[in-house]
């Protein structure tokens, strides 16, 4: 994915350009992948408790934050699932305030994909990887294909302010 | 987040019981405790988060400079975790809100006094 490039337009659009067929595939699926970010066994890990040694302090916890983080998980999905109706070919534009749902919506992902394949440290040191015989492989092949995008846009974002 | 959860102990303050005019008496010793006593801000590794993720929100969230930023990131990854800031509870727990929106694994704790 070596054409990958992010681009500022101008100073309200951000543009996506070189976008390989296989990590469009991974884009398109977002949907589907983020969806299972409320799932048992996956949505603690997007509402944590702030304490989880103290069992009352962390149902406090969880009962004020958890409306306000849903609230974000499912805006920030929603602008970037509309963004990419605009997907084209290997390019896809968006408004720059954008930016920060894209980030959080593709961090989103990677983190669901973890959490269902109990990714651990020693599997993202993987190379031997085999979409096609396990399942777990292919996860982690998506977790790298959209670390790629989230990385270049973290970049972007740190270059930018 | 309109309100910080969890403070209790702050917003317990003006509940206090006065037992004769002028004098206030505040029935929760722990109240005083937990006011003097710093909480830390504490961040856990996590095998998918991007280094670069990890620094950016530590920038943003604590308004911290690039290098800052990369030496908790760094010790939260060679270390399993890193205290990224202590001080009152009401703003540390704000920031470990701030840190979950952003999916960082983060946690709260009373500093050992």
């Amino acid at each position: 994915m070596t054409g990958l490039r992010i681009t500022a337009v101008d100073e309200k659009t951000i543009e996506i350009t070189g976008i390989a067929p296989v990590l469009s595939h991974c884009i398109f699926q977002l949907p589907e992948i983020l969806r299972r970010r409320e799932s048992p066994g996956i949505r603690d890990r997007f509402y944590q408790a702030a304490q989880p040694e103290d069992a009352k302090v962390s149902a406090e916890w969880r009962e004020i934050s958890t409306p306000e983080l849903h609230h974000l998980y499912a805006s920030a999905e929603e602008t970037v699932l509309r963004d990419l109706t605009g997907l084209a070919e290997d390019t896809v534009r968006f408004p720059a305030v954008h930016l920060p749902a894209w980030l959080t919506a593709l961090n989103q992902a990677r983190l669901v994909l973890g959490e269902l394949h109990r990714v651990t440290e020693a599997d993202m040191e993987r190379i031997d990887l085999d979409p096609g015989a396990a399942a777990k492989d292919g996860a982690l092949l998506q977790i790298h294909l959209l670390g790629v995008l989230l990385q270049l846009l973290v970049d972007h974002a740190q270059a930018t302010g | 987040m309109g309100s910080i959860p969890i403070a209790r102990s702050i917003w317990y303050l003006p509940h206090v019981a006065t037992t004769q005019p002028g004098t206030i008496h505040l029935d929760e010793t722990e109240t005083k405790v937990d006011l003097a006593t710093p909480w830390n801000v504490i961040v856990h590794n996590d095998p998918i988060n991007l280094m670069t993720y990890v620094t950016m929100v530590f920038q943003r969230v604590f308004g911290y400079s690039r290098d800052r930023a990369e030496r908790h990131m760094l010790e939260v990854h060679h270390k399993g975790r890193s205290l990224v800031w202590s001080g009152g509870r009401e703003k540390a727990e704000l920031y470990v809100h701030q840190l979950h929106s952003h999916q960082l694994l983060a946690t709260l704790e009373k500093a050992e006094s």
